[in-house]
This record gives structure tokens, C-alpha cells and sequence, in this order.
């Protein structure tokens, strides 16, 4: 006879055995779950999209005129494939760019095919409305001559306007209608091309993906695809561990991809070389950083080596301003002995005397708890100690650090970035009279004051400007770089892949090897 | 008591307006600038300038004060300056987690630690009593965040029996999700009320009543529950309202370390990013929430202690 006390401890236990009973992690079929380090999604019109980590969503859904090879950035003019963009020609002045469109290209949601009319809508709205318009400043006009094609006038030459502009998520397509329809929500419930449509935003949780049934290429080979935001290192680490996500953006600190491989040797790390751009700048308004051969020492004084070997997998060694595989990056070999700057502590300490600093000299720095910059800084700030300039370093918030950078208030800063292969970006942020730093926060991000408190690249950065073929921009963007080298306002420390540690149930299709901190999964395969 | 009831909420107003101010003046002090935090490090001036505009953020400090005041009042916080979502939708996404949250864990924490305090006060000096003290200080000592991983790493990694992240779908999908959190956040709770009860229930069962009860003859259970813990309550009901209230600050802590939605998370993150109307928001949540518990706690006195009815 069942009694009521019965029936319950049984319905009881069942519940527990059910609810403790050791759990199957099976990865939930045809699904790609990808944790990346952020607290939510803010946005993901291409155009508007200000965190980093919503990029891994709008590189699913949106597409270029014109791409790289998956898995790299293009670095010449002829690297690029055609994709929205059937073909393009380009006049002798580099200026006219006329682009004809692929025919049958269907937007996600039934919002139509895509026409010159949308391309156009995308350029202009990336130049006059986005977050980023100084990058589309060179557009002058963008004309929609015919139903298929689009001309695109710059007002100054740029032979590597396809990857300067084209290939720059803020002109992604989107769909000119859904835009007009959609009005506020598009900002996260934009309308593109891609493999992937949009499912769902959830603010709390992510962004859900789904095959696009109408994809004008090879459709995507995974259903479904789901871009989570898991910011806590310990949760997104064990959610990584236990299988409950296929891909996890990576911590940047020494030691924590031994750690991992230690504890679960099949997983797979993908990185990007060079990843970001890590550039120590003198501040030239602040004692005694104007008096080159103290900078001079401090660069003598850093063992690049050091970094890279503490930073390993994902450190790489830099000579100038711009990583070697870059165009207007410098291998070792190719730079003139004295502006190489390689580990000498002797020849640092010996400067250090002649600038009149026999005893040291101590230097005040702020630097940013974030693991990447606080290693670096911490890492020279040992260095350094050996040739006799004590750094007094405060570590404060990341937000904290970026903002006192900005107000004048730090001496020798680290600035990270990833930048693709197009020298001007890295110029025009950091090099340029223009981008002056000022106290106000009002200024760029020239926080040297290169080319304010001693004179700097501008005019050889105007020459760059004005070449039309590759070849010679390339050369002057060179000739760029040299000068910084030999004036010092700024000097590059070892570049740090942007890293994913990903399940190897997940076969991407492709390998990794540069590229932006983001990249498509349309290829990927479960293989296990 | 209706009167006690309007002049309490009516104290509230005092409180809320200075917690107001001093948020508002707090993270204009703090250096960090939202519109670098949204557009990026290497954003230009112009770029960073329009906008600080658009977000009236280079308007006079008085003139967004006064209008964050007013918005406050019609409890219109405004929009994510990160997400441009409305502060009201992300508040209504988030709380009713956080008070999931809260409220499992008091009452998880209180199962445990009333129950373990009345025994080790009844097996006082004896192995149990040990037992509760050295749990108690186990308790005490281990940081939530810390107990949270562990607590992941066996039961969620290495045993899979719960889920790593998240908050879960439904009834059962929520209540698996939270019950790792909800045990992390207990078990300093259970410390503390299982220490708590002890100490009031040993002081109680010491008086002369108590005395006379057991004279009398009557037993045990009735002695301990009808005539101690009955007048041991006073300090447990000022033990619960501190619990629900460290309950609430562990939070953040923990939906960080679960990646749970909810006000904690929430308001870390926008303190990260410098996200001003949504700190703002957030704090005023839980400053209403430390008012509303304290008034909460008020009440619960005047019917556990007819002497504070009587003054009241």
C-alpha cells in the first residue's frame, strides 16, 4: 500500500535524482556557443557597434563588398576576393572606386535584395552618423550609378582603400530599408547578408543566431549560433572547461595558457598575429621625457625579449612603430643599427649620465589593472630598476587609466590597440599633430605630443597621402616610421595575440593566423 | 501604526535624496569618462566631444543634477549611455533575479543556521557546540567569491551536476540554476544565524523564567520552544535584517562568479564602464532596497516585542 509519506519521500527523491543525478555536459546540438569577456550585448548595427566582443555577432550577419581571406587581414591590394562586390576597377589617380554589385543577394528577414541602394546608404551613413566618421572622412561622394553598381569618390588618393574602407565593419552592408522601418531598434536588430541572421537580443544574455535559409554563398554548415557574454575570467574559464561553451575569448596573462593546456590538453588556441599593438609613449610635456636621450635609455633599458618569452604563446617581438608583418613594419636586420634600440643596460645607464641622471631618476606612471597592461608595465618596471629609473607605479581601474591618459596625466603610458595592416590608422591615432593629447580630454590620442613639443611626421604623413600606387605608399609610410624611430616620441612593445581557446569538437574550417579579434564561423563543422 | 507606517516612509525620502547626491557627486569625482569607455581609447577629440553633447555630459554639473533629480522623481533613470536600452527595462530584466537570489539564500541560510544554533545551545560544550563554532568560523572566513568557484569547480565541472552559468528557463531551470548560488551566499548566512541563535538562545535559557519553567516540569521542547526561543527572537529578527542586507552586497560577487543576470552584475559592469545614469539607477535600487528592509525589520520588532508596540 503506498501512503501518502511514501508517495511523497518517492516524488521527493525522484526530484533529486533527477536535478543531482551527474550531468551529461553534451554540447547542445548543432550549436555553436562562443563566451566572450563582457558583462552583455550593446549593439549590433555594424555601423554603431562601440564593444568589441558584439563584433563576434555582426561579423556573422553582415558581410563586405570586398574580403580577406578567412582567418587574415589582406595586406596588399591583390589580397582581397571579391564577395558583395562581384569586381571593382580603381582610376590612376586612386580616387575613383567603382564597385559592381553581386546580383541576388538576399537581405535576412525578407527584407529583399540588396541594390546599389543600400551600399550607398551604408557608406554614407558610416561617414556622416557612426562611431567612427573620422575613418570615412576621404569619402567624398557615393554615387549609385546604377542599380548594381556604385561609384565611390575619395578626395585623396588611397591605393589601399580596400582595406583602409572597405573591409572596415562600419561599412557592412545593411539593408537601406529595414534601417528606415526599424528605426531605433535597428541598432540591435540590424538587417544585413551574411550566413547568420539575427534570432534574438537578449541584453542579459547574448546574441542568438541562426542559419540564414536564403544565403547567396555556401549556406552555413551550424544551425545555430550563439554569441555569449560571460565576463567573470572564473566563469567563462570553467563554463570553457566543462564544456558548456566551444569557444571562450582567452586571458593575456603569463601563464594562463600552460594552465589551461595543463589541465585540459585537447583544447586549441587560436590567436591572431600580431593581435594588438602595444606602444609605450613618452610624454614629452612631463621632466624629464623631453631630453631624447632619456628615452633613448628607457628603450635601451626594456628587454623586449623578456615580454615576449613572460607572454608566451601570444607575445611577438616589434622593432618600430608598426609589427614586421606589416607593410611599413621594420624586420631587425632592415633598420640602421642606431635605431634599433636593442637591449643594452650598459649603453642605457651611460646616456642616462650624459643627460645628466648618473644617480637615476625616478618616474611617476599610472598604469591599468587590466592583466595585459599591468604585466607589461610591471615587467619594465623591473627592467628599468637595473639601469637606475624607479618607476612609481599606480595601478587603477582600466576606465580610470584611459582617462587620465587622456587629461595629460601620465608620463609613460601604454597604449594597446588592434589595428589592421593600414599605416595610416596608426599615424592618424598616434602620430599626427591633430590626434594632440590636451588635458581638457578634448585632444586624440597622441599622447607623446609628437609633432607639438618638437616637430613630427606631419608633412611626411601628407606626402604618404598623396601616393597612388601601393608600392609608394608603402615607402613613404616607411620613411614615416623611420622618423618617429629617430625622433623616439613613442616606441613599439611586443605585440599580444588576441587568443580563443576553442573545443576541438569545433573544427573552424580554416586557420587562424591574423586578422581583427573576431571572425566567422560559417565554415566551422562539429566534428565530434 | 498606519501613522508609524507614513512617518517611516516618509523618512525614507531624506535618506533616498542624499544617497542621490552622493552617487551623483561620486561618480562625477571618479576619474573615468563614459564616452571614452563607448567609443574606444583611440576615439578622437572630435569624436569624443559630440558625444559628450549628445549625452549632456558637457552640460553644467548643477543643470544635470537638477535633471537627474527630476527624473528621478518620475523614476525615469533614462537610457544605458553603453546600450541605449531603457534603464527601466534593464532594471525590470535584472531585479527579479537578484530578489530570486535574496530570498533563497535568507531563507536557505536561516533553515540551516537557526536549526544548528538551537542544538549547539542545547549541547552546550559538547562536540555539536564545537561543531557549530568551528563552522561559524569557516563561515566567517571564506570570501563568497572564493566558495563560489570552488563550489563550480566540484559540483558544476567535476561532478556536472549543476549548471556553470546563467539563470536558467522556467520553474526547475531556475531552480537548478540558482542553487549553487544561493548555497554560497547561504553558508555565511547559516554562520551567522546558527552563531546568533546560540549566543541569544544561551542568554535566554538562563533566566529565572526559564528556570521556573523547568521547575515546573515541563519539558524540554516546549521550554526551548515555547518559553526561550520565542523571547530569543528580538536578536534574530536584527540578525535576519543584517542577513537579507549582506545577502544583497554578496550579490554582486556571486552573479558575477555564475553569471547570473541581475542588479549586482549589473551595476559592476556599468561602474567598469563608466555607464553613469545606469550606476545611478542601480545604486538607488539597492540604497531603496537597504530602506525598505530596515523599515521591514522596524515592523517585524513591533510584533515580536509588544514592549516596542506599546512606546510605538
Amino acid at each position: 500500500m503506498i501512503t501518502r509519506r511514501t508517495l511523497l519521500g518517492t516524488a521527493v527523491a525522484a526530484s533529486a535524482a533527477g536535478l543531482f543525478a551527474p550531468r551529461l555536459r553534451a554540447a547542445i546540438p548543432d550549436t555553436l556557443r562562443f563566451a566572450s569577456a563582457a558583462g552583455g550585448p550593446r549593439r549590433l548595427d555594424p555601423n554603431q557597434t562601440t564593444q568589441g566582443s558584439d563584433n563576434w555577432a555582426v561579423v556573422q550577419v553582415f558581410e563586405y563588398l570586398a574580403r580577406p581571406p578567412d582567418g587574415n587581414f589582406g595586406i596588399t591590394p591583390n589580397d582581397f576576393e571579391p564577395w558583395l562586390a562581384e569586381s571593382w576597377t580603381t582610376s590612376d589617380d586612386a580616387k575613383t572606386w567603382v564597385f559592381t554589385l553581386r546580383r541576388g543577394v538576399q537581405f535576412h528577414r525578407g527584407y529583399g535584395e540588396m541594390t546599389a541602394a543600400d551600399v550607398v546608404r551604408t557608406f554614407v551613413r558610416a561617414r556622416d552618423e557612426g562611431v567612427n566618421t573620422a575613418n570615412y572622412s576621404n569619402l567624398a561622394e557615393i554615387i549609385e550609378s546604377g542599380p548594381y553598381e556604385v561609384t565611390i569618390r575619395l578626395h585623396n588618393p588611397d591605393p589601399m582603400f580596400l582595406s583602409s574602407t572597405v573591409t572596415a565593419r562600419h561599412v557592412m552592408v545593411i539593408s537601406k530599408k529595414a534601417e528606415e522601418d526599424l528605426g531605433e531598434a535597428f541598432l540591435t536588430e540590424a538587417v544585413g547578408t551574411g550566413p547568420y541572421e539575427l534570432e534574438r537580443f537578449d541584453t542579459e544574455r547574448g546574441i542568438f543566431l541562426r542559419r540564414h535559409v536564403d544565403y547567396w554563398g555556401e549556406p552555413a554548415i551550424i544551425s545555430n549560433i550563439e554569441c555569449l557574454y560571460i565576463a567573470d575570467t572564473t566563469a567563462r574559464t570553467l563554463a570553457l572547461m566543462s564544456g558548456d561553451v566551444d569557444m571562450a575569448e582567452g586571458v593575456r596573462q603569463p601563464g594562463w595558457v600552460p594552465q589551461i593546456q595543463n589541465q585540459k590538453p585537447d583544447l586549441l588556441f587560436d590567436m591572431t598575429v600580431p593581435g594588438s599593438f602595444n606602444t609605450l609613449f613618452f610624454n614629452m610635456e612631463k621632466d624629464p621625457l623631453q631630453n631624447i636621450l632619456v628615452r633613448k635609455a628607457i628603450m635601451h633599458g626594456i628587454n623586449k625579449q623578456e615580454i615576449v618569452d613572460a607572454l608566451q604563446p601570444m607575445s611577438r617581438m616589434v622593432y618600430t612603430l608598426n609589427p614586421p608583418n606589416y607593410p611599413t613594419g621594420f624586420a631587425l636586420e632592415d633598420l640602421p643599427e642606431d635605431l634599433r634600440y636593442e637591449y643594452d643596460p650598459d649603453e642605457a645607464k651611460k646616456m642616462l649620465a650624459d643627460a645628466g641622471f648618473a644617480n637615476g631618476l625616478t618616474i611617476q606612471v599610472n598604469t591599468s589593472q587590466r592583466e595585459d597592461y599591468s604585466t607589461q608595465h610591471l615587467i619594465i618596471q623591473e627592467q628599468l630598476r637595473q639601469i637606475g629609473v624607479n618607476i612609481d607605479l599606480t595601478i587603477m581601474d582600466h576606465s580610470a587609466y584611459h582617462a587620465t591618459n587622456r587629461q595629460n596625466l601620465n608620463t609613460l603610458n601604454i597604449n594597446s590597440s588592434s589595428l589592421p595592416p593600414v599605416p595610416l590608422y596608426v599615424f592618424n591615432d598616434y602620430a599626427v599633430s591633430t590626434a594632440n593629447m590636451t588635458a581638457d580630454g578634448k585632444g586624440g590620442a597622441n599622447y607623446s605630443h609628437y609633432g607639438v613639443a618638437m616637430p613630427g611626421v606631419d608633412n611626411l604623413l601628407a606626402e604618404m597621402l598623396q601616393s597612388t600606387t601601393f608600392d609608394d605608399y608603402v615607402a613613404k609610410g616607411r620613411e614615416v616610421e623611420l622618423q618617429i624611430q629617430r625622433d623616439l616620441p613613442m616606441g613599439g612593445l611586443p605585440t599580444l595575440s588576441y587568443l580563443v581557446v576553442r573545443n576541438p569538437r569545433i573544427d573552424l574550417g580554416y586557420e587562424v593566423q591574423g586578422g581583427y579579434a573576431y571572425w566567422r564561423f560559417c565554415k566551422a563543422k562539429i566534428v565530434a | 501604526m498606519a501613522r508609524y507606517l507614513i512617518l517611516r516612509l516618509l523618512d525614507m525620502v531624506p535618506t533616498l535624496f542624499l544617497v542621490l547626491t552622493l552617487v551623483f557627486v561620486a561618480m562625477r569625482i571618479l576619474p573615468g569618462d563614459p564616452a571614452l569607455a563607448v567609443l574606444g581609447q583611440n576615439a578622437d577629440g572630435g569624436q569624443l566631444e559630440a558625444f559628450r553633447e549628445r549625452m549632456g555630459l558637457n552640460d553644467p554639473l548643477w543643470l544635470q543634477y537638477v535633471r537627474f533629480l527630476w527624473d528621478a522623481v518620475r523614476l525615469d533613470f533614462g537610457r544605458s549611455l553603453m546600450t541605449d536600452v531603457p534603464i527601466r527595462t534593464l532594471i525590470a530584466n535584472n531585479l527579479p533575479h537578484t530578489v530570486y537570489l535574496t530570498i533563497t539564500s535568507v531563507a536557505l541560510g536561516m533553515t540551516v543556521g537557526i536549526p544548528l544554533g538551537i542544538y549547539a545551545a542545547t549541547q552546550r560544550n559538547k562536540w555539536p557546540d564545537n561543531a557549530l563554532r568551528l563552522y561559524s568560523l569557516i563561515g566567517y572566513s571564506v570570501p563568497d567569491f572564493y566558495l563560489a568557484a570552488i563550489l563550480l569547480v566540484v559540483f558544476s565541472l567535476q561532478l556536472g551536476w549543476f549548471p556553470i552559468n546563467g539563470a536558467g528557463v522556467g520553474f526547475w531551470g531556475g531552480l537548478h540554476h540558482i542553487l549553487l548560488p544561493a548555497i554560497t551566499l547561504a553558508f555565511l548566512k547559516s554562520a551567522f544565524m546558527g552563531r546568533l541563535t546560540r549566543t541569544s538562545l544561551l542568554e535566554v535559557m538562563g533566566r529565572d523564567y526559564v528556570r521556573t519553567a523547568r521547575a515546573k516540569g515541563a519539558r524540554e521542547g516546549r521550554v526551548i520552544f515555547r518559553h526561550s526561543l520565542r523571547n530569543a527572537l528580538l536578536p534574530l529578527s536584527t540578525g535576519l535584517g543584517l542577513s537579507i542586507l549582506a545577502t544583497l552586497s554578496g550579490s554582486v560577487a556571486v552573479e558575477l562568479v555564475f553569471n547570473r543576470p541581475g542588479i549586482g552584475r549589473l551595476l559592476i559592469t556599468a561602474i567598469q564602464e563608466r555607464d553613469y545614469p545606469v550606476i545611478q539607477a542601480g545604486v538607488m535600487m539597492f540604497a531603496f532596497f537597504v530602506i525598505l528592509v530596515n523599515l521591514f525589520m522596524d515592523l517585524v520588532y513591533i510584533i515580536v516585542d509588544p514592549r516596542i508596540r506599546v512606546k510605538s
